[in-house]
């Protein structure tokens, strides 16, 4: 149990990494970390809003490596603004999260849309560098705004 | 997060909005346009913004830049670049400086329906609010000279500057203007078999400055 707790904790700490500025000073602390699987962790906004969710990270996999390596897969993390409603939603298949340096990294895809789904930004391959808040989507960046969601920016 | 997704929407619609007004008022820069209620506007099509390469986002220093063949795709606009960087504003706020730079192009329709092709090496946006005035300046600078073409012709300068004051818009053509005009065969030039006729105007540097009002 206390083995899940544990993995669960990192999991919601590399999913933060992902979200980029949901919790940036967090640090996954993994020291016994062990393999899980299909967990979630839900994160619950301050006690002013303690019964609110603030996210919710799940993966099907979560598998520590030598070196302070945790690669989860099939990272799914939603965020939700404090009157409940949904905010962003990340997806990547898999990514590797280095409790060391406090980065995230993957050649594979990531996936980031808004609730409302009318912004969306996908590429392939990404690096988050948690220290200084910078990520980097390095090939096919593709951003769509859909009808909408494009605010009223004249004066 | 939230930041994040404002910061990027925010960026790239008012890129979208200023960049359309902006080619608006250079290819008519004597007329007055208005556009019209969002209301009565059909739903827009998605925009699309694609870079080949990596795309950053520092979120502490806020800024984000797209680098590689970047590309976006507006159902009034496109516009491509080798590298496009912005600032990130706080959460509901509004990109100042936006930069599009190498082989930067612009194909817009304006509210004719008409298509104008614009290029330049580089295009600056900066927007600023002083003492209640809005203040929003798009220019376009570089080698080769920019410049900006239409149906009626083709206007260049070394500067070309479209800017806004609330509701006042100008362009000027600043430094090596040129225009070349194109009419249609019979509107001046009777008798040529030429299917276009070309009128080059050339004026000695300095600025050419066209006026809009009321503008929206």
């Amino acid at each position: 149990m206390n083995a899940k707790a544990n993995i669960t904790r990192a999991s919601l700490a590399a999913g933060a990494v992902l979200l980029f500025a949901v919790a940036p000073g967090i640090r996954a602390q993994q020291n016994g970390v062990q393999h899980a699987n299909d967990f979630t962790s839900t994160e619950y906004y301050g006690p002013t809003n303690q019964q609110q969710i603030k996210s919710i990270v799940s993966g099907a996999e979560a598998l520590p490596q030598p070196g302070g390596l945790l690669i989860i897969k099939q990272l799914r993390l939603r965020t939700f603004y404090p009157d409940g409603k949904p905010e962003i939603i990340v997806t990547a298949p898999e990514c590797l999260y280095d409790t060391m340096s406090g980065t995230a990294s993957s050649a594979g895809p990531l996936h980031l849309q808004t609730g409302d789904g009318k912004f969306r930004v996908e590429g392939e391959g990404f690096l988050w560098r948690q220290t200084n808040s910078f990520l980097i989507i390095s090939n096919n960046v593709r951003t769509v705004i859909e009808n909408g969601a494009i605010t009223n920016t004249k004066p | 997060m939230k930041r994040f997704s404002l910061i990027v929407i925010a960026v790239w619609c008012s890129w979208m909005v200023h960049a359309q007004t902006d080619a608006t008022a250079q290819s008519s820069p004597a007329s007055v346009t208005t556009n019209s209620p969002d209301a009565t506007r059909p739903p827009r099509a998605p925009t699309r913004i694609d870079s080949d390469n990596s795309a950053d986002f520092d979120l502490n220093g806020h800024q984000a830049i797209y680098r590689g063949h970047v590309r976006v795709d507006d159902p009034q606009m496109k516009l491509t670049c080798a590298q496009l960087t912005t600032d990130l504003p706080q959460a509901g706020g509004r990109p100042n400086h936006i930069v599009a730079e190498t082989n930067v192009v612009i194909d817009f329709t304006d509210d004719k329906g008409q298509t104008n092709h614009a290029t330049s090496d580089k295009a600056v946006y900066l927007y600023n609010v002083q003492n209640g005035v809005t203040n929003e300046t798009v220019t376009l600078t570089g080698n080769p000279q920019p410049q900006v073409e239409n149906a009626q012709g083709t206007q260049a300068g070394d500067v070309i500057v479209w800017s806004r004051e609330n509701t006042n818009s100008h362009v000027r053509f600043i430094g090596n203007y040129h225009m070349v005009s194109y009419q249609k065969p019979g509107e001046v030039m009777m008798g040529t078999n030429s299917p276009v006729t070309v009128v080059k105007t050339n004026v000695p540097p300095g600025t050419v400055e066209n006026t809009s009002t009321n503008m929206q």
